[in-house]
Formats: C-alpha cells, structure tokens, sequence
C-alpha cells in the first residue's frame, strides 16, 4: 500500500525545496530528497538505530519502485545510506530525478506517519530543520480532518 | 553545638496515581533502581510516566533503548497514553539507541557510550531499556565478574553524576538471589501478573528501596488510557485525620426507626442491614442516603447490583427527589458491575467520590454484589480490603450503610455469611414471619456498639413512603425470629383479603 498520499507528496516536495535552497545545490545532482533521507537518517539512526532507519527506508524504496520503476537500480546500503544514482544521471532528465527522489520521501514520510503518527513526524523533521515552516502542513492536515469528520457525518 | 544535619533524601513523583504513597513517597533521588518483572507487565509504560513526570530542559532524562521493543513500537504504542507529550521528545526527553554497540562492541563501549551520552546531556533520569538484553549479550562474551564491575561502574558513574537510574529488564523471580544485578541496585519494583480462572491481575511489589520504608505486600496495578495505576493496600488512608469524638447521630429517615436506634446511628458508624431477598434493604439504603441529603449531608452510593436508574425511580416513588441531588452535585451513584475489578480499585472509586463531593454518608448495596464484581483472584482479600477501608472511612467520620443478602433460615438468624459482624459497629436485620396465614416483615436491632438500643421485633410495611414501621412490638406472638411464630395472645380482628400494604409502584 503506497504510503506516498498527496499530502506526503507536497510535504516532500516542500522539504526538498527548503534542502535545496538551505544548501543552495542543485536539486537533482544528487537529487536533494536523497540529501533529506540522509539528514533524517543521522537524526534518526540516535534513537532507532541503523538497522531501524535501513529497514523503514528499504521499505520507501520498495514502496516507491512500484510508481517509479527506475528506482529499483537503487539500493539502500548496509550504513543506511541510497547507491546506484550515479549511472542514473545520464540516463534520466532532471525532472524524472526529482520525481522519483519526491517519491521515495514521500513514502519514507508517510510510513513514519503511519507508525508514529504526523504530530512525532512533524516534531522529528523540526528537529532536523528547525527554521522549516510546518504551519502549512499542520493547516493542510487540520482541513483534511474536518473533511474527514464532515464526510464520516454525512455517511 | 547542634548535631550536622543528616542528608535529606529528596523524592521524585513516578507520575503514577498510588506508587508515590507506595513508595513511602516517591523514588529516591539519583537511586539506581530496577523495574522487573516478566513481559506485559507494564514494566517499559512505568518507566515512561517516571521520564514524562521528571524530565526537564535543565534536566532531561536519556532513555536508552537495547534492541527490546524497537523505539518506533516503543513511541507508537506510548503516545496512545494521555501522560505522553510529544512536544517535550527531542528536548526534555531523548531515546538513545545503542544497538548496535550493544551488537557490536563489548561492556567497555556500551559504557564508554553511555558515559558519553550521559556527559554530553547531563540529564536527571537516565532509563536503560532493556538491560536484560545488554546483560544477555554481554554475558556471551564475558565473565560474571566483568559483568558486575560493569554494573558496578555504571552505577557508580550515573550516580555521581546525579541520575537517578532506572533498569529495565525481563526477570524471574528465581533470579533475585543469585543475580548480583539485585545486590547492587537501591530499589526494586517488581511488575507481575497473574491469571486467575478467566481474570488476570497485575500486581506491584517494592521488593527493596534503600533509605525509606515504602509499602510493603503486593499492590494492585491497573493499565488504561492514563498510563499505571497503582491501588495502595493501605488505599492511601494511613494519613487521615481520625475523628474520635462521635457525638451526633444521623437520622436513618424513618423515625420509629431511629427511635429503635436510640436517636440514630452516631456519626461514623457502620451500620450492617442484614435480611433476605425483598425485605427493603435498598429502600432503607435510599431513605438514609435522602435524609442525608435534606440535611445538608453529600451521600455516596455504590451499587453492585441495581441499575442507579432503577434506585432513583423507586426513590421517586417514596417521594425523594435523587435526581436533583445527582444534578446539584451532592449525591454520586457509582454502579460498579465489571467482573474484574479489584477491590483496591473499587475501594478507590469510592473513596475519589466522596472526597470530589465531601460526602457524610456512603452506602454500599450490597456487600454480595461488590464481592461477586471481583476478579475470583482478589474475593480472598475482600474481607480484609473491606475492613481497611470501613475502618479508614468511618474513623474519617463517614457514616456507612451497608447490605447484605441473607437467606431466612427457620433454626437461626443469621446477620450474613461472611464474619463481617467485626467491621460494623451497629446490625438491623430483617427478616419474614409468618403471621395469620400473611408472609410479614420484621426488624430489629441486632447491635449498636455506640449505645443503647431499642430491643423490640417490630413489624414494618414498604409503602409510597418507603419502609415504615407499624405496630408497638408484638406480644401475642412468640418466636418471631424463627420466622414460624407461635401465637400467645388472642387473634385480632384484620380483614383477611387485605393485603396489608400498598405495594409500592414502579
């Protein structure tokens, strides 16, 4: 079950924005999501470990692969970390790049919903980007809520 | 000159309703401690409402996490709890995860590790989770000996450092004595639960706790959505305030009655009405606690059998208003029927009510029905939790009305099965006779430890006013409380198809 909702989707397109103008690099070379999985991986390997923070981005990857199929020549290596983009470069266009590198954050963002619920997220990505705004997203998801109550009322 | 001041032992809050009176007022500071006990006790969620009620920004608390319960699980499952503040994760409160040093290194890196950390946070708490898991992995690869200088290290350090340490393992309780783990530590809170027919039960001991007197037997826990609960065997009631002086008597609402119990019961009796199925105990019950509330007296009523619906309907029909006392806050209905209760945990049901509305008067009908809403593993206790808290309650100046169901024997009068006669200071017992071919109700007044008593079998009716007491005693009968009287005196003129009182209409 894909985990990559359109919200977990604008959360990462927003994330990747915010990496790529913090760094000021380029957002496909590397792409900058793989640059925010590794930063969420050296705040998140402190307390789950690497073998914790492999096995949920593994599961991303897997997870993306089915919308993205070039991703499967990525691997997630044993320290945590994604190889096998650098051939990738030249076989694929910029736009392409940053899709495939949006949806394997997306996935990695919404698994860590799914378990540990989007308030503990949301308080792990500030942890790692204290100036990032996610008065946007909380907004977003307190709207979604009340659409969910209004719906759930009218079944 | 004055003696130097011995060094005062500050205590930390566990966050736990009851452990701090358990614990003769909280966890020792910079103690090192052990949570044991075996899985699904509750061991990691205790250790969690310890490091929400301690940690601070100046103080955090480190909680290291050893390949157990993966933290994702760990702050997944726990922030279901309403102590979990996820606001306070990251600076009050850091997981630590050591793992893989733990797979990969040896006792002097987990220590090393720990140190680092411990150094670089300063924090007040310091949680390993589980230590079992580091002792078991370590021991693989080292000596008993090494083991214990590693503990001994670590303890030495955390407590210098000024945490206050807790470790979290999975432990028999064989293990006690011959694990030097249980030697060095300061306190051990031991977690158990234990199934009983279809109940299970968890139960806390404080098997050891340096520098203060804590509680000692088992306690009874509970796990809900607030995270532990502990229920003290002592119900926390140790400290109040005892009033000696019994000088006021409350009406019981019926005044031949009262007048039968010389002016009625004295404040902070327990009154036992003892009779069989129908005899009016409940409406006796409703017409004490109603006069209570005319007079200004909160009441408390605990139910174990009735629907509270039902009690406030035939109050009704006596003419007492219950409703509106419910409504004003001066009356509590608590209807306790689950089958697993604890009767610690009831008992503190009860006493949470009368203290959220300062109640005089409590009512507990009947004492069948509470023993029958216990998990089979704690009606052993019953008696005794029930004489702890009578007594507690009534040296309190509560005053108490309690039922119990006996059955009419024709041979003997008995007050009830159970040998309760011990936690009631006075006994009304009712019972049927048989009188001019009419099953008839009688009453009298068995006991009254606080004075004389009137010694009159009187005849009484449940009418729309609720039990009333009819007729002086009796004197062309004899043998009423066999219940199979024989006549004495002449027959009096009665209509024989009358029923003699009007039944009382729902």
């Amino acid at each position: 079950m894909s985990r990559a909702n359109p919200h977990m989707r604008h959360f990462a397109k927003r994330l990747i924005v915010y990496e790529t103008m913090e760094n000021k690099s380029s957002a496909t070379k590397p792409p900058a999501a793989f640059h925010v999985c590794e930063k969420l991986h050296a705040h998140m390997a402190t307390f789950m470990g690497n073998a914790g923070f492999r096995a949920l981005l593994a599961r991303a990857l897997v997870l993306a692969t089915t919308e993205v199929p070039w991703l499967s020549a990525v691997q997630v290596k044993a320290d945590g970390a994604l190889e096998g983009l650098e051939e990738l470069h030249t076989q694929l266009n910029p736009d392409e790049l940053f899709e495939g590198g949006m949806v394997v954050l997306a996935q990695l963002l919404g698994l860590l919903v799914a378990f540990i619920g989007e308030r503990l997220t949301f308080r792990l990505v500030s942890e790692v980007w204290p100036k990032f705004s996610l008065d946007e997203m909380e907004s977003e998801n307190r709207g979604n809520n009340e659409n969910r109550g209004k719906n759930e009322k009218t079944k | 000159m004055a003696k130097p001041a011995k060094v005062k032992i500050h205590k930390l809050p566990t966050g736990v309703r009851g452990l701090d009176d358990i614990l003769g007022g909280g966890i020792p500071e910079f103690s090192f401690n052990i949570i044991a006990g075996s899985p699904g006790c509750g061991k990691t969620t205790l250790a969690h409402q310890i490091v929400f009620a301690n940690a601070t920004q100046q103080k955090p608390a480190l909680y290291f996490t050893v390949l157990g319960e993966s933290v994702m699980k760990m702050l997944r499952y726990q922030q279901q709890f309403s102590f979990f503040d996820e606001s306070r994760l990251g600076k009050d409160i850091r997981f630590i995860n050591l793992s893989d040093v733990v797979l990969e290194k040896d006792l002097n890196a987990v220590l090393e590790e720990i140190i680092k950390q411990v150094k670089a946070v300063n924090p007040g708490i310091v949680v390993v989770d589980s230590f079992r898991t580091v002792v078991r992995r370590a021991m693989s690869g080292a000596g008993e000996a090494e083991m214990q200088s590693f503990i001994h290290r670590l303890a030495q350090f955390l407590t210098n450092w000024e945490a206050t340490t807790f470790l979290v393992g999975e432990y028999d309780e064989a293990e006690i004595r011959d694990n030097p783990l249980f030697t060095m530590v300061d306190g051990i809170i031991w977690l158990s639960q234990v199934a009983e027919r279809n109940s299970v039960l968890r139960k806390l001991q404080i098997i050891k706790l340096r520098g203060q007197a804590s509680v000692p037997g088992l306690h009874t826990i509970r796990i809900s959505a607030d995270g532990l609960q502990a229920f003290s065997r002592t119900l926390g009631l140790t400290g109040e305030k005892m009033k000696l002086a019994r000088h006021r008597r409350h009406s019981i609402g019926i005044p031949e009655l009262d007048k039968m119990l010389g002016g009625g019961i004295l404040e902070g009796d327990s009154l036992l009405v003892a009779g069989p199925s129908g005899t009016g105990k409940s409406a006796l019950a409703t017409q004490f606690i109603a006069e209570g509330i005319r007079k200004g007296e909160p009441g408390i009523m605990a139910i174990f059998e009735e629907r509270p619906q039902g009690y406030t309907q035939r109050a009704g029909t006596f003419g007492l208003d219950l409703k509106a006392a419910i409504q004003k806050g001066t009356l509590e209905t608590l209807y306790l029927r689950p089958l697993d209760l604890s009767v610690d945990e009831t008992m503190q049901e009860i006493l949470d009510a009368i203290k959220r509305i300062g109640a005089k008067r409590l009512v507990i009908d009947s004492l069948v029905g509470f023993e029958m809403a216990l998990a089979p593993g704690f009606r052993a206790d019953f008696r005794e939790s029930l004489y702890r808290m009578i007594g507690a309650l009534t040296g309190a100046g509560i005053t108490i009305l309690n039922t119990v169901e006996v059955e009419d024997t024709f041979t003997e009068l008995a007050f009830s099965h159970y040998a309760i006669s011990f936690l009631t200071d006075d006994i009304i017992r009712f019972r049927y006779v048989e009188i001019d071919g009419q099953l008839r109700k009688v009453m009298v007044v068995v006991k009254m430890r606080g004075g004389n008593h009137s010694k009159d079998i009187r005849e009484y009716v449940i009418t729309n006013k609720g039990v009333v007491v009819i007729h002086p005693r009796r004197t062309d009968y004899q043998g009423l409380i066999t219940g199979i009287p024989q006549r004495t005196g002449p027959r009096r003129a009665q209509e024989t198809e009358a029923a003699p009182e009007p039944k009382a209409t729902k």
